[in-house]
């Protein structure tokens, strides 16, 4: 421990490679590049690590560990230590994987998204009672977390355990940005991004403001209003982190609508 | 109830002194007599009981002054915490005899102070009586009984001993001893010493070393350390934290005091759930009475040690309990568990570190700093120190709250302190650990509980519920019973607490409906093993216990209720039939109460139920004075005792 | 035996739960004023920040029984907490109702305790005879709401009913008639 206090890098091994990865980091964050693929659905580099999904669990075992002894931790949420060792794709980490996506299948059998994965772990028909509904939601928060980072809190949790969902109580707060739409990884959130100038989502309609010479969308009135204000209260324009989010989820293969809010100009794939 | 007179003690010397002189006060008294007013016994009126005793007493000074005698010996009479005998309430004791009276009455009242009180003559009618397997037989005091002289009592030493409150008698009873000689003798050092080698580990249910947590928020270098006391006690059937904070709420803060001066932590919370009205009055009351008393606040006696204590109230919300929860909630947020990367120590209520530790925890460590850490490793195991309190519920004889050292068998605490099984039935199974914990069959009656014992059979020392359970209790019914608990408990944050737990009850739900079908058990056990190594808490990690646990070592009636559609305890409505027998009188009464009208018969003939109109509620049952009504499950009787 | 109280998980999330709702009830306009009076009234004893909201919605609910929508938009514009986090905190936790309740709530213990001596048979009694589901509803004649408890901490007088602070130990399906017609207001 002593050693590694004042480097700034650990090393450890993922699936036998050795890697070097900054302190305080988290195994999923080092993943990218290697060649290994760790499904996630909750997880956000913009975002703070939430840990909701647990599809990205791995297996662990720090040095000094008995041989035959690993732990199973969800990548998200645990730091690179010098000399841990990582397995991505064993046969424990694929069969709780596998658990999660059967739980998921039953509770949104309409989600095509969930069904590929699904798929991937060997899962092509759930073992549990399907929850009838078209609803794809899988209560990440990602929504949730991203209307908080824009500064709105439009969008909430509700309730608790099963019964928890996903709601705009106050629809003065939403600006229809489009960005829980388009974070959302599975495409639960149903809007209208451009109807003759209108934007609808959440059971709201929004005017939009073209860009008179170049003729481009530029947002909703309340957007371009509330992008204003917190640029001159804080000096954001928009959130960074929103671009390159694009790349990450690509990568994943969940959603091909994300881009960044200002991007947004067609209908790329309406939700009903 | 005035202490200081009003002014603050400003020093440890005048608060020592102020005890020594209440002390000698109390020697001139002759008798106390004790009404309980836990929660048991309030709900069977003790209240009315108080009451009337106040009367009586004043009404017979009055005499002897109308009479014009003096009152040549001094009665005291007041309200204590639960005296733990739940089941034999409103329990009255008189000190220093030690005369246990059970089941008293107001109108017994009067007898209780002309007889007992004047006379020294016991009300015989109101002695607690031995069960008959003792071989019967009158109890005049306390220590006599089993439930009573099996005990050992730490966290619950004041609670049923003094008036919650009022201060006073809890100086007269050796509070803030502790306290005074921790802040003018020991160091911070000394004090966390003293802790960590007690062996004192958490009570709250995880079991850890409460020393070593206390060094390790030592060691975080911040300016501000927030201290916690975690009364959210969400276990059903758990009553051991209610019970200190309403019946001792002095030594819970005294413990917290001695935390905070170990700590250096200047701001503490006492988390209280939200179904404990009382015990948020008790402890404010203490609060503000220290407050006044100069023992909180600035300058505490003198030393220049500050403390503030505040109480929130939960928001009734079993995960709460869960220390992460517990600090969100505090923060005025949705209760939903954190990452564990981040630990508490370092960064805990509003990121700042924070050292959390239960009711009985803190309740422990006056006596510790007391008696010394040697006094209370001696008690114990070697890997389990001190004593653990208990709530012994369910189909148990004596109910009740208990307090025993680590390490007596679930046999001496069932058998000889709860007085075994009602009706003598036979016993089946014991749940400890509450919704998180597990089902231990008579097989492992002879395991000397402590946290590690109890872990690897599969079960869990929680914070304390020890429900009892007989014949007529069904296993699978049980493990349903937690999960749908748990489902209405789940934060739903991580997908297999809060799916998984759906499923499981779905699943559990239908085997008790007897639409259970081959395979479903290792459905649920491939479900429960992800949900125990990927959930995002301890709640969801330990939810499927119940289940495992039942499944362990009640297999076969899994089995029988899968694959033959039978419920031995009688209790799975779709799987049982209500069927009256040949001894029925035709008293009519189960036809009028029956609310499908399912039952026909006439006046002083057999009455017959319609199976397909019942809907197994239970009511006839109920309410048929001959028993003529039986359980049939798989065509055979169920109901009936086996033991004769 | 307690059924779970969700026919999916989850909820449609059309808006449906929304708490502005727009049914005004006939006491109209001064039932909002005193609703708004008493809210005022607790916010002024507390620190208006975040870290005040449970315990602010606490008084609330125990002086209007439930926490009307009025009240909780007052309460987020006060804490300055957005209006989604104060619906989000009042939906999380027991202790708050988001719905008026009877005149009195029957509180059934479910506590484990209570379980294995029988306190679903008397909940599915009580759901009969008032046609209330537990936590929703009241009573026709506009009396009773229901509740299940975790635990009142009486485990020794299982199982057990409570009305106000009137504990009834020992319940059976067959006095829950009684018990229902003395507690009857009026």
């Amino acid at each position: 421990m002593s050693k590694t206090k004042t480097s700034k890098t650990v090393h450890l091994t993922i699936d036998g490679q050795n890697v070097e990865a900054p302190k305080g980091a988290m195994i999923l964050d080092v993943t990218p590049g290697l060649g290994v693929e760790i499904p996630s659905l909750c997880a956000h580099p913009g975002l703070e690590p939430f840990g909701a999904c647990r599809l990205c669990v791995v297996e662990i075992q720090k040095p000094g560990w008995d041989d035959w002894y690993k732990q199973l931790v969800t990548s998200c949420l645990f730091q690179v230590e010098e000399g841990l060792k990582v397995w991505t794709n064993s046969d424990e980490v694929r069969q709780n994987r596998k658990v999660v996506l059967d739980l998921l299948m039953a509770r949104v059998p309409a989600s095509d998204v969930i069904r590929d994965l699904g798929n991937q772990y060997g899962v092509t028909k759930t073992s549990y009672a399907e929850v009838d509904t078209e609803d794809t939601c899988i209560m990440c928060d990602i929504c949730v977390r991203a209307c908080h980072a824009i500064g709105r809190d439009a969008i909430a949790s509700m309730s608790r355990g099963p019964d928890k969902y996903v709601d705009v109580p106050d629809k003065d707060a939403c600006i229809g940005c489009l960005v829980c739409a388009n974070l959302c990884p599975t495409n639960a959130i149903p809007f209208t991004a451009n109807d003759n100038g209108k934007r609808r989502i959440w059971g709201k309609e929004f005017d939009l403001v073209t860009d008179e010479r170049s003729g481009e969308v530029l947002g909703t009135t309340e957007y371009i209003e509330h992008v204003r204000k917190r640029a001159e209260d804080k000096g954001l324009l928009c959130p960074e982190d929103m671009k390159h989010e694009s790349a990450r989820v690509k990568r994943y293969g969940y959603a091909q609508k994300l881009s960044h809010v200002a991007d947004v100009e067609e209908p790329i794939e309406e939700v009903k | 109830m005035t202490s200081s007179n009003g002014k603050p003690f400003g020093s440890v010397k005048n608060l020592l002194k102020r005890a020594e002189k209440i002390l000698k006060e109390r020697k001139k008294l002759k008798q106390e007599i004790r009404v309980c007013a836990g929660p048991g016994c309030i709900a069977l009126g003790a209240k009315d009981i108080h009451k009337e005793l106040c009367k009586q007493l004043d009404d017979h000074k009055k005499e002897l002054e109308a009479a014009g005698l003096e009152l040549n010996v001094t009665l005291s009479e007041k309200c204590t915490g639960c005296h733990g005998m739940c089941e034999a309430g409103p329990i009255v004791t008189i000190e220093p005899e030690g005369t246990f009276y059970t089941g008293v009455k107001p109108r017994d009242t009067k007898k209780i102070v002309e007889k007992t009180l004047l006379k020294d003559q016991l009300v015989d009618p109101l002695l607690y009586q031995l069960g008959h397997h003792r071989g019967g037989g009158k109890v005049k005091h306390y220590a006599d009984i089993p439930f009573y002289s099996l005990q050992l009592r730490v966290a619950l030493r004041k609670v049923g001993v003094v008036d919650p409150t009022n201060f006073d008698d809890f100086l007269a009873e050796g509070g803030f001893q502790a306290f005074a000689k921790a802040i003018a003798e020991m160091t911070p050092e000394d004090v966390i010493d003293q802790v960590e080698k007690s062996g004192l580990r958490g009570r709250g249910g995880a079991g850890f070393s409460t020393g070593r947590k206390w060094r390790s928020a030592l060691r975080v270098k911040e300016d501000r350390v927030w201290l916690i006391c975690n009364g959210d006690e969400g276990d059903p059937g758990a009553f051991m934290d209610r019970a200190i904070m309403e019946g001792d709420p002095y030594s819970v803060l005294e413990g917290m005091m001695i935390g905070a001066y170990a700590l250096g932590a200047t701001d503490a919370w006492i988390y209280v759930r939200h179904e404990y009205p009382l015990a948020v009055e008790h402890l404010q009351m203490a609060i503000d009475k220290l407050t006044n008393a100069g023992l909180l606040g600035e300058n505490i006696l003198g030393t220049g040690m500050t403390l503030n204590v505040r109480i929130s109230r939960g928001g009734g919300a079993f995960v709460c309990g869960e220390s992460s929860a517990l600090m969100r909630s505090l923060e005025g947020k949705v209760g939903e568990p954190r990452a564990k990367y981040v630990r508490s120590v370092e960064k805990g209520l509003h990121d700042e570190p924070t050292v959390l530790n239960n009711v009985e925890t803190f309740t422990c460590v006056p006596a510790i700093i007391d008696k010394g850490a040697e006094w209370f490793a001696s008690m114990g195991r070697e890997k389990s120190k001190g004593t653990k309190a208990f709530s012994l519920v369910g189909k148990v004889k004596h109910t009740g709250l208990i307090e025993v050292p680590m390490g007596r068998t679930l046999r001496e605490i069932i058998f000889d302190i709860g007085g075994g099984i009602i009706d003598d039935r036979p016993f089946k199974a014991v749940q400890t650990g509450g919704p998180s914990g597990g089902c231990l069959p008579a097989g492992k009656l002879n395991l000397q509980v402590d946290f590690d014992t109890l872990a690897d059979a599969g079960a869990m020392m929680g914070s304390g519920g020890m429900i009892v359970m007989d014949d007529h209790t069904c296993m699978v019914d049980v493990a349903k019973y937690f999960i749908n608990f748990l489902i209405g408990e789940s934060c739903g944050k991580c997908v297999p607490c809060r799916e998984g737990l759906y499923q499981l009850y779905d699943l559990l739900n239908k085997i008790t409906n007897g639409e259970g079908k081959p395979g479903d058990l290792e459905t649920i056990e491939t479900l429960c093993h992800t949900m125990e190594v990927a959930s995002l808490c301890a709640l969801g990690k330990s939810a499927p216990y119940p289940v495992t646990s039942t499944i362990k070592y009640f297999r076969e009636e899994y089995e029988e209720h899968i694959n033959d559609g039978v419920c031995r305890a009688g209790v799975c409505p779709k799987l049982i039939v209500y069927h009256i027998n040949d001894d029925c009188n035709g008293c009519e009464v189960c036809r009028k109460h029956c609310p499908t009208n399912a039952i026909t018969g006439e006046k002083k003939k057999l009455h017959v139920i319609d199976p397909d109109l019942c809907i197994s509620c239970g009511i006839c049952k109920s309410v048929c004075k001959f028993d003529t009504i039986d359980i049939m499950s798989g065509g055979k009787i169920v109901s009936r005792d086996v033991v004769a | 035996m307690t059924p779970s109280k969700k026919a999916g998980v989850g909820s449609p999330r059309s808006g449906a739960k929304t708490s502005k709702t727009k049914k005004k009830n006939g006491a109209g306009k001064n039932a909002s004023k005193v609703i708004l009076a008493a809210t005022d009234e607790i916010l002024a004893h507390y620190p208006l920040e975040e870290a005040s909201l449970i315990m602010v919605l606490q008084e609330l609910n125990d002086q209007l029984n439930w926490l009307p929508p009025k009240a909780l938009e007052r309460v987020a514009k006060k804490l300055n907490v957005p209006f989604g986090k104060v619906q989000g905190v009042a939906t999380f936790y027991r202790a708050f109702s988001l719905k008026p309740k009877g005149k009195k709530t029957v509180k059934v213990c479910t506590g484990t305790a209570c379980h294995v001596r029988g306190a679903s048979m008397l909940v599915d009694e009580l759901k009969r005879s008032l046609e209330v589901e537990p936590g929703e509803g009241i009573s026709e004649d506009g009396n009773f709401s229901l509740e299940t408890v975790n635990c009142v901490g009486a485990c020794a007088m299982a199982p057990v009913a409570m009305i106000g602070d009137h504990y009834y130990a020992s319940m059976t399906p067959g006095n829950i008639a009684k018990m229902l017609k003395k507690e009857k207001p009026e």
